[in-house]
C-alpha cells in the first residue's frame, strides 16, 4: 500500500493543527513580536514554523482574538502582538476544553497498559 | 547582511507577496523582512534561513483563507454539463452555416469547373468557420461563466444573511460561537418528485435558445424568400440586414435573459418560489424585449415586397396574392401575439408546478 507512506504525516498534520491556536494564544499575554514567539515555543517544546506561525497570528488577529502594533522606535521595525480581551476569555475557554479532554485522552491510551 | 543575501531575501519576499491579496502586500512584506532579518540574526546564514521557510508558493498559501473559486463545488457538475452543451450548440450551427455560405458564394460564381470550386468552397467555409467557431465559443463561455459565478456570488451571499439573522433572532447571548448554529427546524422539505426539474426538460429550451442566437447573429439572411433564377438562386431576406446592427443587440439580451432563467431552473433544480419569481420577470423582460424589437425596431425588410416583385419579374401572378397580404405591422403583431402567448404558459405552467408540488417554504 503506497498510500500508507504519506497519510502518517497527514494525520500528524491534523493533530497538530487544532493545537497551534491554544498553543499561541498560551503565550500571547504580554505583547511579543513573531520571532521571539518561535524561540519561545521551541524552547518549550512546542516548535511552530515560522511559515505557519506567521499567517496564522494574521488570522487570530483578523478574528479579533490578537491585537497588534508596529513598534518604528528600535533599529528597524517590529510587529508585536498581543491577546485582546476577547482573546483572553476564547484562551480561558480552550484551555479548560484543553484539560478535559487531555485527561479523557490520557484515559483512553493507558487503557491497553493496564 | 550581504548585498547579495538581501538581494536573496527580497527575491524570496516577492515571490510570497505577489500571491497575495493587493491589501495585503505591504504588510506581509514588513513582517517577512522582520522575519527573515531576525532569523538571519540567530542563525548567520541567508541560505539556511530560506531552506528552513521553504517554497515561498506555500508559504503564501498559508495566508490564503476563506473560499477562492469562481464557481463552487455545489455548481460546478451543472456548470460543466452545461459548458458542454452550449459550446456543441454554438459550434455545430456555425460550421453548417459557414460551409453553406461558402457554397452557396461558389454555386453563384460559376457552375463549369465544378470540382475546384467545391473544394476552395471547402477549404473556405472551413477556414471561416473555424475562427468563427472559436470566438463564438469562447464569448459563449464567458457568458455562461459570467451567469454561474453571478448565482454562486449571490448564494453566498443568502447564506450569509441567514446566518446573521439567526445570531439577532434566537441566539443573541450566545454572540459569536452561535452565528451558525444550525437546528433540524431548518430543514427544507424533499421537493415532490414532480416539482424536480431535471437536464432532461431544461435542453430543449437551452438548444432552441442557442441556435436561435448563432442563427440570428451569423446568418441572418437564411430568414429570407428564396428563387432561383436562369440558374442562380435569389434570396431576399425577411429581415432588415442595413439596421441588423442595432437590432440584434436588443434580440440577443433577450435571449440571454431566457437562458440566464434556464440556468437557474437547473441549478436550484426543482420548481419553488425563486424559480417562479426567476420565470416571471424573466418572461416580463422578454415580452418586453419582444415589444421593441418587433414595434419599435425597423426589423423587417422595409423593400421586401418590392424585391420579390422585382426577383419574380413576369411569374410574379401566382404570388400577387401572397404578397398583397404581406403586412409588416400584422406580422410584427401576430408574431409579438405568440410570443406573449408562449411566455405566459410557459409561466403559468411554472407557476401552477410550483404552487402545486414545489416547496413552499423553500426560498433559496
Amino acid at each position: 500500500m503506497g498510500e500508507g507512506k504519506d497519510l502518517l504525516p497527514v494525520l500528524l498534520l491534523e493533530l497538530r493543527r487544532g493545537t497551534l491556536t491554544i498553543s499561541v494564544l498560551s503565550q500571547m499575554k504580554e505583547p511579543k513580536y513573531g520571532y521571539a514567539l518561535v524561540q519561545s515555543l521551541e524552547e518549550k517544546g512546542v516548535a511552530i514554523d515560522p511559515n505557519t506561525l506567521y499567517p496564522l497570528l494574521r488570522r487570530l488577529e483578523n478574528q479579533g482574538l490578537l491585537d497588534s502594533k508596529w513598534e518604528t522606535g528600535g533599529a528597524k521595525p517590529r510587529k508585536y502582538y498581543q491577546r485582546t480581551e476577547y482573546g483572553t476569555e476564547i484562551y480561558k475557554r480552550l484551555k479548560t476544553y484543553w484539560e478535559n479532554l487531555s485527561v479523557g485522552m490520557e484515559r483512553l491510551l493507558r487503557e491497553e497498559e493496564a | 547582511m550581504t548585498p547579495n543575501e538581501k538581494g536573496l531575501m527580497e527575491r524570496y519576499i516577492y515571490q510570497v507577496i505577489r500571491r497575495l491579496s493587493k491589501a495585503q502586500r505591504n504588510e506581509v512584506r514588513m513582517e517577512l523582512e522582520e522575519l527573515i532579518s531576525d532569523m538571519y540574526a540567530d542563525k548567520g546564514s541567508m541560505e539556511e534561513v530560506l531552506t528552513q521557510l521553504g517554497d515561498p508558493a506555500k508559504f503564501a498559501g498559508q495566508y490564503q483563507s476563506g473560499q477562492q473559486y469562481l464557481i463552487g463545488p455545489e455548481y460546478f457538475d451543472t456548470y460543466l454539463w452545461f459548458i458542454k452543451v452550449i459550446l456543441i450548440c454554438t459550434a455545430a450551427p456555425i460550421l453548417v452555416i459557414s460551409l453553406v455560405n461558402a457554397f452557396g458564394q461558389a454555386s453563384v460564381i460559376t457552375s463549369q469547373n465544378a470540382v475546384p470550386v467545391i473544394i476552395r468552397a471547402i477549404v473556405d467555409g472551413l477556414t471561416i468557420g473555424i475562427s468563427d467557431v472559436l470566438i463564438s465559443c469562447i464569448s459563449a463561455f464567458g457568458a455562461v461563466t459570467l451567469i454561474f459565478a453571478i448565482m454562486e456570488h449571490q448564494k453566498v451571499k443568502i447564506e450569509r444573511k441567514r446566518s446573521e439573522k439567526w445570531s439577532v433572532e434566537k441566539l443573541a447571548e450566545q454572540k459569536k460561537t452561535a452565528e451558525s448554529r444550525w437546528m433540524p427546524s431548518f430543514l427544507e422539505p424533499v421537493p415532490d418528485k414532480k416539482a424536480l426539474i431535471s437536464r432532461g426538460d431544461s435542453i430543449v429550451g437551452i438548444v432552441f435558445i442557442v441556435i436561435f442566437c448563432v442563427l440570428l447573429i451569423f446568418a441572418p439572411h437564411f430568414f429570407a424568400a428564396v428563387f432561383s433564377e436562369n440558374e442562380t438562386v435569389k434570396t431576399v431576406p425577411v429581415f432588415n440586414l442595413d439596421q441588423w446592427g442595432s437590432i440584434l443587440p436588443v434580440f440577443a439580451l433577450s435571449l440571454l435573459v431566457g437562458l440566464a432563467d434556464e440556468i437557474l431552473k437547473l441549478v436550484v433544480g426543482c420548481y419553488c418560489k425563486l424559480v417562479m419569481i426567476s420565470n416571471i420577470v424573466c418572461g416580463a423582460i422578454q415580452i418586453a424585449l419582444s415589444a421593441v424589437v418587433l414595434k419599435a425596431m425597423p426589423i423587417w425588410n422595409p423593400n421586401f415586397v418590392a424585391e420579390i416583385q422585382l426577383a419574380l419579374g413576369d411569374e410574379a401572378n401566382p404570388a400577387e396574392k401572397f404578397l398583397s397580404l404581406w403586412n409588416a405591422d400584422m406580422v410584427s403583431n401576430g408574431l409579438l401575439a405568440f410570443i406573449v402567448l408562449f411566455t405566459l404558459v410557459e409561466i403559468g405552467v411554472t407557476v401552477y408546478k410550483t404552487l402545486r408540488y414545489g416547496a413552499p417554504i423553500r426560498n433559496r
